[in-house]
C-alpha cells in the first residue's frame, strides 16, 4: 500500500531506488521502529536526489579462470557463480559492469592499484584486509582438495611426500597446504601454475603428480581432464568480492545487503547460480567400439527404417494396385452376375412362356382330338341312316325296285361307304397324332383274314380288268395281334395297289420267316419315284397333286398303316420302280411265337 | 318261333331302321328310348337278345349293361353293344360292363342280320 503510494509520487528516473526501498519495507516487519525512521529518511532522500546524479555507474570487475566460481565461457563471456551474483546486483543497482580478464595474480595487483573496483573469489586474510575492502557475508565456502591422475593411489596427505604438487601462487589454499605439510614433516615439490586449467593439464601430462584446487573446480573438470579426486580435503574457506581500498559508493555494503536478501529466498539468483554451477556435470564418454557399434547400429536402423519405408511404400503401392484390380474384378463379377441374372430371368420367362405354350399346344391337341372324335361320331350317325336305308332298299326289304333305281341306290351306297372310310381315316390319324391309338392282341387266323380282305377288294380289281392272286404258305395260320388293324393295313395296301394299277394285276403273298409273318402286296402300277419315297408315309401325302383328281383318297392310308404296323412291333417297307410297279411288304412278329 | 329282341336306342331313325330290318326277318322287336325304360322292359319281357346303344341320354349304355347284369333273370341273355364309338378301349369297356358282343355303327345292312343270328347262336351254345 505504501509502496504503491510512493511509486506513484516518484519520478521515473529514480525508480532504481525502488528495489532498495521495497527491500526496506520487507525488512520493516522485523524492525518496526527502525523501519519508520528509515522510511522517513528515504522519503526525504527521494526528493533530495536531483535527476543529474542518477547517471549510470560503471563498476569494473576482474575476471580470472577458476570455474565454476569465475571464468570466461567459450563465447568469451565472463561466467560463473560470482558473475551471476554481481550481475544480479548490478541490474538491481543499475550499474554498468566492465570486466577485465587476467590471471589470479594480475587481478589482485590491479585491485591493489585501483585499476579495477572488484575482484571476485577472494578469501579473507588479515594481510588482504590491509589492502582490500571485504564485505561481511561470504558468497560461498569451498573446501580445497588434492587431485591426481587416475590410479595414483594417493589415499592421505602422507602419500604426497616427495611428490610434485601444482598449485596457484599467492593463494590462501597454498598457504594452508604448506602449513599442513610442514606440520606433517612432508617434503613437497611445489609447481606454481597461473591457473587451474594449466594445473590439470600438467598433472594429466605427468609434469606434476598432484595439484591443489577448490572442490568446485575439481567437480567440474577433474573427470574431463582424466584426473580423480583424492580423499585429501582441507581448509574450508569463505570467499568474497574484494574491493579496492579507495573504491567509492559503499560497494561492500551494497553487496552484503543483496547477499543477505538472496540467501533468505531459496528462489533467488544466488541459489539458482549455486545450483547451475556446482551440480556435478556427469560426462559419460562411451568407448569407441561402443560408439562405432552404436553408429553401425544407427546406420543399420536408419537403413532398415528407410528400407522398411521403401518396402512399405512398395507394399502400399502393390496393395493399391491389388485393391484396384480387386475392385475391377468385383465390378466385372457384378456386371457378369447382373448380365447372368438378366439372362436367367429372360430364360425363366422364356421357359414359362414355353410351358404355357406347351400347355396351350397340349390343350389344343386334346381339343383337336376330342373334336375329331366327336365329329367322327356325329358324321357316322347320319351315315348310319343313309347306308342302312340304302341297304334295305337294295335288299328289297321295302318292296321291289326297278333296275334303274337299284343302280342309283348303289351309287348312294358307294358314296356313303367312301365317306365312311374317309371319316375312319380322319379318326385314326387324330388318334395317332394325340397318342391315343392302341392295339389289342388276340389270337386269330391270319390266312382267313387275308382271304377275307382279298375277297372284299376283288370286285374292284375285276371291274378294272386286273388279276388278283393270293399265295399264303401252309404254315400261316394262328396269329396273335389286332385282327381289325391287320385287316385295315392289308385292305389299305390292296386298295392302293388296285387304285394305281391300270393293267396287269396285284399279287398278295404271305409266308413265315423265323418268328415273323411277312406279307407283301405287289402291283404292276405306275410306281413311285425314288425322291418321293421318303415322304410317302407322311400324313396327308398323295404324290403329285395332279393325281388327287384321278385317284380319290385322303392320303392318310399309308401313314396310318405304317403307324399300326409299328404299334405291333413290325415294319412296313416299299420297293418301287416308276412305270413298272411297287411292292409293299409288312412284317409282323408273332407275339406268341417270339415268346 | 322267332326270337324276341329288345332294342334300346334314343335315335329315332336308327330305331326305325333296325326295327324294320329285324321285323322283316321275322323277329319280334321291343323298343326302349332310354336306359331306365330299357331296364324295366327287359325285366318284364325277358328278351332273347338285347341290342344296346351306348350313347344314351342320362344313363349311358355301360351303366345300363351293368344294371341288366344285376338281374339274375337276365344273367344269360346276350347283350350286344351297337355304337359309333370307335375310340381305343371302347370294345373292352363294353365287354367289361357285361356286353357279350359288339356291332359297330353304321350297321352294314348286308351283314347285320348275320351278326344278330351269330349272337343268338352263341347264346344257345
Amino acid at each position: 500500500m505504501i509502496a504503491c503510494l510512493v511509486k506513484a509520487c516518484m519520478p521515473p528516473n529514480i525508480t532504481h531506488l525502488m528495489g532498495f526501498f521495497i527491500s526496506l519495507i520487507r525488512s520493516a516487519s522485523a524492525y518496526p521502529f527502525r523501519n519508520l525512521s528509515l522510511f522517513v529518511v528515504l522519503i526525504l532522500l527521494c526528493f533530495e536526489v536531483p535527476p543529474a546524479r542518477a547517471e549510470v555507474r560503471t563498476v569494473t570487475v576482474g575476471v580470472y579462470e577458476n570455474a565454476p566460481k569465475v571464468f570466461t565461457s567459450e563465447t568469451g563471456k565472463p561466467s560463473g557463480i560470482f558473475i551471476d551474483i554481481i550481475e544480479h546486483i548490478a541490474k538491481s543497482e543499475r550499474w554498468k559492469l566492465r570486466y577485465v580478464s587476467g590471471t589470479w595474480s594480475e587481478g589482485l595487483d590491479r585491485l591493489a592499484k585501483g585499476e579495477i573496483d572488484l575482484m571476485p573469489d577472494v578469501a579473507y586474510t588479515a594481510d588482504r584486509e590491509k589492502i582490500f575492502l571485504f564485505h561481511k557475508i561470504p558468497v560461498l565456502t569451498v573446501w580445497s582438495q588434492v587431485y591426481a591422475r587416475k590410479g595414483s593411489r594417493i589415499q592421505s596427505i602422507l602419500d604426497l611426500n616427495g611428490k610434485r604438487v601444482a598449485a596457484l601462487d599467492k593463494t590462501i589454499q597454498l598457504e594452508t597446504f604448506t602449513r599442513l605439510t610442514n606440520s606433517f614433516g612432508l617434503k613437497i615439490i611445489l609447481v606454481p601454475v597461473p591457473d587451474y586449467k594449466t594445473e590439470f593439464t600438467m598433472i594429466a601430462s605427468g609434469k606434476a603428480d598432484a595439484g591443489l584446487t577448490n572442490r568446485l573446480y575439481g567437480l567440474m573438470y577433474a573427470r574431463k581432464s582424466g584426473l580423480e579426486d583424492t580423499p585429501v580435503m582441507f581448509d574450508p574457506a569463505p570467499f568474497y568480492f574484494a574491493a579496492g581500498k579507495n573504491v567509492s559508493g559503499k560497494l561492500p555494503e551494497i553487496i552484503d545487503r543483496h547477499l543477505s536478501e538472496m540467501k533468505i529466498n531459496p528462489q533467488s539468483v544466488y541459489y539458482a547460480a549455486m545450483k547451475r554451477w556446482t551440480s556435478e556435470e556427469v560426462q559419460f564418454k562411451l568407448p569407441l567400439w561402443l560408439q562405432m557399434l552404436g553408429l553401425g547400429l544407427g546406420v543399420a536402423l536408419v537403413m532398415s527404417l528407410a528400407g522398411g519405408l521403401i518396402l512399405k511404400y512398395q507394399v502400399n503401392a502393390r496393395t493399391g494396385e491389388l485393391k484396384l484390380i480387386n475392385q475391377e474384378m468385383e465390378q466385372r463379377i457384378d456386371e457378369r452376375t447382373q448380365a447372368l441374372q438378366v439372362t436367367n430371368s429372360k430364360l425363366q420367362v422364356a421357359l414359362e412362356n414355353l410351358a404355357v405354350a406347351k400347355e396351350h399346344a397340349e390343350a389344343a391337341d386334346r381339343m383337336k382330338s376330342a373334336f375329331l372324335a366327336t365329329m367322327s361320331h356325329e358324321l357316322r350317325t347320319p351315315l348310319n341312316s343313309i347306308i342302312g336305308f340304302t341297304g334295305i332298299l337294295l335288299q328289297g326289304l321295302g318292296g321291289a325296285i326297278n333296275e334303274e333305281q337299284a343302280k342309283q341306290l348303289k351309287m348312294v351306297k358307294n358314296s356313303a361307304n367312301h365317306l365312311l372310310s374317309l371319316i375312319s381315316d380322319i379318326l385314326d390319324i387324330s388318334k395317332i397324332e394325340s397318342g391315343q391309338l392302341s392295339v389289342f392282341f388276340e389270337s386269330f387266323n391270319l390266312k382267313d383274314s387275308i382271304f377275307k380282305v382279298v375277297q372284299s377288294v376283288r370286285p374292284l380289281a375285276e371291274n378294272k380288268g386286273l388279276f388278283l392272286s393270293v399265295e399264303v404258305a401252309d404254315d400261316v395260320e394262328e396269329f396273335t395281334g389286332d385282327v381289325r388293324r391287320v385287316e385295315q393295313i392289308l385292305l389299305n395296301l390292296l386298295s392302293n395297289a388296285v387304285k394305281f394299277t391300270q393293267k396287269g394285276g396285284v399279287r398278295v403273298k404271305c409266308q413265315r420267316n423265323a418268328g415273323n409273318y411277312v406279307t407283301s402286296v405287289t402291283d404292276s402300277g405306275i410306281g413311285i419315284n425314288g425322291k418321293d419315297i421318303g415322304g410317302l408315309f407322311e400324313p396327308f401325302h398323295q404324290i403329285d397333286t395332279g393325281l388327287s383328281r384321278n385317284y380319290e383318297g385322303t392320303g392318310l392310308g399309308l401313314s396310318i398303316s405304317k403307324k399300326l404296323v409299328e404299334l405291333m412291333d413290325g415294319t412296313l417297307q416299299v420297293d418301287s420302280s416308276p412305270g413298272k410297279g411297287s411292292t409293299f411288304t409288312f412284317t409282323l412278329p408273332n407275339v406268341i411265337d417270339s415268346v | 318261333m322267332k326270337a324276341k329282341i329288345l332294342y334300346i336306342e334314343d335315335n329315332e331313325q336308327n330305331l326305325y331302321l333296325v326295327t324294320f330290318i329285324l321285323e322283316k326277318h321275322g323277329y319280334e322287336v321291343c323298343a326302349a328310348t332310354d336306359g331306365q325304360e330299357g331296364i324295366d322292359m327287359a325285366a318284364r319281357i325277358l328278351p332273347d337278345l338285347i341290342l344296346l346303344d351306348i350313347q344314351l341320354p342320362r344313363m349311358d349304355g355301360y351303366a345300363v349293361a351293368r344294371h341288366l347284369r344285376t338281374n339274375p333273370n337276365l344273367a344269360t341273355v346276350p347283350i350286344v353293344a351297337v355304337t359309333s364309338y370307335a375310340m381305343a378301349g371302347d370294345r373292352d369297356k363294353a365287354l367289361e360292363a357285361g356286353c357279350s358282343g359288339y356291332i359297330e355303327k353304321p350297321i352294314n345292312p348286308d351283314t347285320f342280320i348275320q351278326q344278330v343270328e351269330q349272337s343268338l347262336t352263341k347264346q344257345e351254345e
